[in-house]
């Protein structure tokens, strides 16, 4: 691949968010400004901002390159990711929006008025956001080396330092301008070159597989690993509700009802948007199975324009790519950044302007010295763990918080160790342990269905043998939550 | 789907809660009693736990029926055998139905579940108020 196509398109998409990044700095001022925008963004943008935050390194490249490795099975991620939001919708975006907390260690500490629930959110917020963004600067260095030839790490340091100092100089108002741009702008790099791909294939390109060979039933839907599909289900929706850089942006919501309908939104542009990279894997199986076996898949999204379309044309889809995918990389770190930065500042530093800096520099240089001493896996199954970890630990708090008036501090911090140690360990000791005893392989590597309702379980027991500790506020907060906020005028 | 008002609403000044400061858990009680939110009577902590109770009754029948009816396709899918064998485009049927098929439905679960939200609440709304009335 011609390394000049790479440099100029990372360097284009590099420049774009910066001067939108300070173009929003002139407007953001205030540390309410830095924060969540003052509540004044409208659905629209709010939902664009929403989509470009979430569909990260895993979406653009991951789900193409693991559909080409496994097949139909690949299909349920953008599906889970897609439908996560419909839970949100039904469980969490209005009262969430109405419940005035600024972040998930907010919410907890308001709902169970406990210093020490706050702290273990915190505390699960911010490993969530590290982890979460460890792929997404492993997604930047394979894009920078096949792209450019240049040295992976190279590309990991690029987003971590582009994302510190726009996050650190502008405040989440700019990053809202800068995630709404981003997810057109993600729309557009996948959806030009399906598009131009199709009209290739379909004026005859010759394929590298015959249809029975590149989509063979045994990968299909027809073979299904029962539980593992459900387990995923089960982490991508249940998990979506607790990524705390999703939270954040319910609360630039002016109510509860604009709340739901942002995420209404949210559900329409995820949708379309994931038929794209669909079209990539699907058309990958065809025309470029090659890059299964050679552990590249998930570069097929930035290899097929150029094996398919010739010479120029080429070389500008390619580029077209690339500047997608180094825009997944860019919002959805610094989205991450942002609530990371907000949690941080809030619980260590203080909540000034000042803190918030320091501690977004902080928040993109952990993941950074963790994704250069680790060695990359699966963009797709990363996410999809960072995931069942999320919906094991904050999602049974949330729920709970939001419908449930007998949760207590105990509770919630029972509820939210068990998860995270299960999950946890089931992660990180996964590969040792079902080399031992292969049999619980799928449970391992697939956690969520075992450690959700388990966590829940014990949040709830541990709740109700302390039930004289619900707080006393809980009818007030509940109240604040549930009704609907007085119409205008 | 926007609505763009004539004129902006007024920003108004919000702070984050300090760690350490006051906590937000001293905000709900500083409505205003009489103020939508603020239980002033037991006939209006009915009508919260009322609302409380419908809205999470449609947020589990909604998100059951989404459930259920993406396990009935797939299982529609996984037991056709002739949808594999059968090539559209040159992919099969079965794959490019599970590549489209769930998400139309989960939007049009989406959006009966914001109608019959935003019903809940008026009723609500016009419950309580006939009672202040």
């Amino acid at each position: 691949m011609n390394p000049v196509i790479g440099y100029a398109a990372i360097a284009a998409v590099a420049l774009a968010s910066a001067l939108i990044g300070f173009y929003g700095l002139r407007v953001s001022r205030t540390t309410s400004d830095f924060y969540v925008a003052s509540r004044t963004v409208r659905p629209w943008w709010n939902a664009s901002a929403i989509g470009g935050e979430y569909l990260s390194a895993a979406s653009f490249l991951g789900i193409a390159g693991l559909i080409l490795l496994t097949g139909s099975d690949a299909l349920w991620f953008p599906i889970g990711y897609t439908a996560g939001y419909l839970m949100l919708l039904l469980f969490v975006a209005a009262p969430l929006r109405r419940s005035g907390a600024y972040t998930i260690p907010d919410f907890t500490e308001a709902r169970l008025e406990s210093r020490w629930a706050r702290r273990v959110t915190s505390l699960l917020v911010i490993v969530i956001g590290w982890f979460y963004i460890v792929p997404q600067l492993q997604g930047a260095a394979l894009t920078v080396r096949i792209t450019t030839g240049l040295p992976a790490w190279v590309g990991s340091v690029a987003v971590a330092v582009i994302v510190a100092v726009v996050v650190a100089a502008g405040g989440m108002r700019s990053i809202t301008f800068v995630q709404a741009f981003q997810f057109w702008l993600k729309l557009t790099a996948l959806a030009v070159p399906a598009f131009a791909l199709l009209f290739v294939v379909g004026g005859g390109a010759p394929a590298e597989l015959p249809p029975a060979q590149a989509f063979p039933p045994s990968a299909g839907p027809g073979d299904h690993d029962v539980y593992r599909t459900v387990s995923l289900m089960v982490a991508l929706l249940l998990g979506t509700l607790g990524l705390p850089h999703v939270l954040v942006r319910f609360y630039t919501n002016p109510d509860g009802v604009a709340a739901r309908r942002t995420t209404l939104i949210v559900l329409g542009l995820l949708s379309v948007f994931y038929l794209f990279p669909t079209v990539f894997g699907l058309l990958g199986r065809a025309f470029a199975p090659d890059l299964a076996s050679t552990g590249e898949a998930d570069a097929l999204v930035l290899l097929l324009p150029g094996r398919l379309v010739p010479g120029v044309w080429g070389d500008l889809l390619t580029a077209l790519v690339i500047g997608g995918a180094f825009a997944a990389f860019l919002s959805t770190s610094s989205g991450l950044v942002v609530s990371l930065a907000g949690v941080i500042s809030q619980d260590l530093l203080g909540g000034s302007v000042r803190g918030f800096r320091i501690a977004a520099v902080a928040s993109a240089a952990v993941p950074l010295v963790v994704a250069l001493a680790m060695e990359p896996a699966g963009l797709a199954g990363s996410v999809g763990l960072v995931f069942a970890f999320t919906a094991s630990t904050l999602c049974p708090v949330l729920l709970l918080g939001i419908w449930w008036r007998g949760l207590t501090a105990r509770g919630a911090i029972a509820g939210m160790v068990t998860g995270a140690m299960l999950s946890g360990a089931a992660i990180l000791g996964g590969a040792a342990l079902s080399a031992a005893a292969p049999g619980i392989r799928p449970l391992l590597e697939q956690p969520a269905a075992w450690t959700v309702p388990i966590a829940v379980l014990v949040t709830v027991l541990v709740s109700r043998g302390d039930r004289r500790r619900v707080p006393r506020g809980v009818d007030a907060f509940l109240t604040r939550l549930h009704v609907p906020e007085r119409e205008a005028g | 789907m926007s609505d763009e008002a004539p004129e902006p609403p007024a920003r108004v000044r919000v702070t984050a809660p300090r760690a350490g400061g006051p906590a937000a858990s001293a905000r709900p009680e500083a409505r205003a009693p009489g103020e939508a939110g603020a239980p002033t009577s037991d006939i209006q902590g009915v009508y919260v736990r009322s609302l409380i109770r419908s809205q999470l009754r449609i947020g589990l029948v909604f998100a059951a029926g989404f459930a259920i009816a993406t396990a009935l396709f797939a299982l529609a899918l996984a037991f056709t055998p002739a949808l594999d064998e059968t090539f559209v485009a040159g992919v099969p049927v079965s794959w490019l139905l599970l590549a489209v098929g769930v998400y139309p439905l989960a939007l049009t679960v989406a959006a009966l579940y914001v109608r019959a939200a935003s019903r809940n609440e008026s009723r609500y709304r016009s419950l309580s108020q006939q009672d202040r009335a």
